[in-house]
């Protein structure tokens, strides 16, 4: 090893423990001053955890919908805030599907599979004996309807196409009704109460856990379509579920199924289109921008207070100096050089940060453990990569807030310094 | 008259200083040499700019004209950088105000230089514990500055300005803050090191410790007032 590289080493040593000895001797001290580093990383973590979580939920959320499906709605999912424009068009009629399907089976290259009816209420009620539960949502679609959604059976069957063509009064149930109406188990077999029918349960799905935060599959009562319109009539809300057959190729079966619909619709060319076909991406098109606010707003907020922490550092480092003004002349007598003083204060001041921010990382992952064990719903999701992020962090503040006082420790004058008093 | 090799050349030194609108002349073209194995003390009354002259000779500080040549280098036009090396690897400082870390124990305190000389640990122990052992402190080495009387204290510096083996040993009022005796014990360390070898200078206005030099140096008004070996 040659000298130079040697007397670095040595010198790096040194400063360490001078850093180390620096911060045990000042422990009330050195702890405010990375109070502001440790506030900073558990603001920077906690963001990140949070804005993990949101992606995780959504993700999640997307996932139900199935990458592979078309949804043909009156309205248009990545405009939602223009609801009036859609709010006069002519209803979809669950037919279509029937058209669909007649048409995609006679064309060998239809990137289409299969189109499903699908016909919902805004609310129901479902009721067994003495319970009643107020908030579900009752569905009436066929048999292929399993084709076009996730989420499988943890009991009994989906209705067969005998009871889908018959209309018969079956359904598959989401788990919430069959706990909640059934608490001991064995919900499959019996008979419930929908508005003044009885329809018999012959399925329940798996727990899926709510869309967005909003709307529950767990709380859907699918039916025959049949069925459905004997108990609730006829509604408008009306959707052709469409699945496709290549996921990556879903914007030629968007374009094929437009040209269909429009067929369908006997919409003369040059007019707009009075139907959405939509998937899942154009809510993603939709919730990515207030996620980037989201992520905007906190980096900023939380780069304020690191900035903060940081001039904290830098002004205690500038005391530091000043205290050890002699010292400094002392080493510098003895031959430490302007770099080899310059490294002490920013050894010093990195160290600082990167114990505050260590602590910071500490608190919040306990933070992220306590939420997720009292909160389960409440989506965060604590990345290793975010252990890294905040480590970096801490340490260039270390580095930004130690380098003015570093830089004025290493230029001072020894002959000055060694009479400093 | 010693026929020893020069060691420090001066030759028309200048360090002119400014304040405010008026400079001052602290030291004022001086020529001044040293040979190797010198012992000798710069005197002179406050102001008369031997302590300028002390932070010249040491390298803490430049002059502001003329030739400065310590073992044949020319430090006067040195950047800072190659000062820290000269002064870590051809001077050792003894002050009057210690100056020893007193969070460190006398060994670690003595070590400094040689840390910023890039030498390996264990050597720099052993070469510590000598130079302790030089100035009799070896039973003292694990000791604190504060467990240790004023002379003592003043002996750890003397080690640790002999551990780099400098060209010069530049001392700076050492005995300002010791009482009588322990100055003339200090001053018999320094004639031992001398003996030994070591080219020695220090500052000092007591007529008493000068007297233990072989070579007196009086400073006026930053000229050179007399020059005499005794």
């Amino acid at each position: 090893m040659n000298t130079s590289l040697r007397q670095f080493r040595y010198e790096t040593t040194e400063s360490l423990n001078i850093a180390v000895y620096q911060i045990r001797a000042n422990k009330i001290r050195s702890f405010l001053t990375a109070l502001g580093v440790i506030i900073g990383i558990v603001a920077i973590t906690m963001m990140g955890t949070a804005i993990n979580g949101i992606d995780l939920g959504f993700e999640k959320s997307l996932s139900m919908l199935g990458y592979d499906v078309i949804y043909v709605q009156k309205g248009s999912w990545s405009n939602m805030g223009q609801w009036w424009k859609y709010r006069n068009r002519p209803d979809i009629k669950t037919d279509y599907a029937e058209d669909i399907n007649r048409i995609i089976t006679g064309n060998p290259y239809s990137q289409l599979i299969v189109a499903v009816p699908q016909m919902s209420t805004i609310q129901a009620s479902a009721r067994y004996r003495d319970r009643e539960l107020q908030q579900i949502f009752a569905m009436g679609t066929n048999q292929d309807y399993t084709l076009t959604a996730s989420g499988d059976l943890s009991d009994g069957r989906f209705f067969t196409p005998q009871e889908s063509a018959g209309g018969e009064a079956v359904c598959v149930v989401g788990d919430d009704i069959a706990s909640g109406l059934f608490p001991e188990g064995h919900a499959v077999g019996k008979s419930i109460r929908l508005k003044n029918h009885n329809v018999r349960i012959v399925g329940v799905f798996k727990k899926q856990g709510k869309f967005l935060g909003l709307f529950s599959f767990d709380n859907q009562a699918i039916m025959p379509l049949g069925a459905f319109e004997k108990i609730y009539g006829t509604t408008p809300m009306v959707t052709i579920r469409v699945k496709v057959k290549d996921e990556k190729k879903i914007n030629e079966a968007k374009e094929e199924l437009t040209g269909l619909m429009r067929r369908i619709r006997r919409i003369s060319p040059g007019k707009e289109n009075d139907f959405g076909v939509n998937e899942q991406q154009a809510f993603k098109s939709q919730l990515d921008p207030i996620k980037n606010g989201i992520a905007v707003a906190g980096i900023f907020i939380t780069g304020m207070s690191l900035f903060v922490g940081a001039i904290g550092i830098m002004n205690i480092t500038f005391v530091s100096v000043k205290e050890r003004t002699r010292e400094i002349g002392l080493r510098k007598a003895l031959g430490a050089r302007r770099r080899t003083i310059l490294l002490q204060f920013l050894i010093e001041s990195v160290m600082i940060c990167l114990i505050g921010g260590l602590i910071g990382l500490g608190t919040a992952l306990s933070i992220t453990f306590a939420i997720q064990n009292l909160l389960p719903d409440f989506p965060v999701k604590f990345s290793p990569l975010l252990v890294l992020a905040s480590l970096v962090v801490s340490v260039t503040t270390g580095i930004v807030s130690g380098l003015a006082p570093a830089v004025t420790a290493s230029k001072l004058d020894p002959a000055d310094s060694l009479r400093y008093e | 008259m010693s026929t020893l090799p020069f060691i420090i050349r001066i030759s028309s030194l200048c360090r002119f200083y400014t304040m405010g609108d008026q400079t001052v002349k602290a030291l004022d073209n001086i020529d001044l040499c040293f040979r190797k194995n010198d012992y000798a003390a710069i005197m002179g009354p406050s102001g008369s700019g031997k302590s300028t002259l002390m932070n010249i000779l040491g390298c803490l500080d430049t002059p502001t004209s003329g030739r400065y040549e310590l073992n044949g280098q020319n430090v006067a036009e040195m950047d800072d950088d190659e000062l820290a090396r000269v002064r870590n690897r051809e001077i050792g400082f003894v002050f009057q105000t210690f100056n020893l870390l007193p969070r460190l124990n006398c060994l670690k305190n003595v070590e400094l230089p040689l840390i910023y000389a890039g030498i390996e640990p264990e050597e720099r122990l052993e070469r510590s514990r000598l130079a302790l052992e030089q100035v009799g402190l070896a039973d003292r080495i694990t000791h604190k500055p504060t467990e240790l009387s004023g002379g003592q204290i003043q002996r750890v510096a003397i080690a640790r300005a002999l551990v780099n083996r400098p060209s010069i040993i530049l001392a700076d009022e050492p005995t300002g803050n010791l009482d009588t005796a322990t100055s003339h014990d200090i001053m018999e360390m320094f004639g031992k090191l001398s003996e030994a070898g070591n080219t020695i200078i220090l500052i000092t206005h007591e007529e008493d410790i000068a007297r233990f030099t072989r070579r007196i140096i009086r400073l006026r008004d930053g000229k050179i007032e007399s020059d005499t070996e005794q």
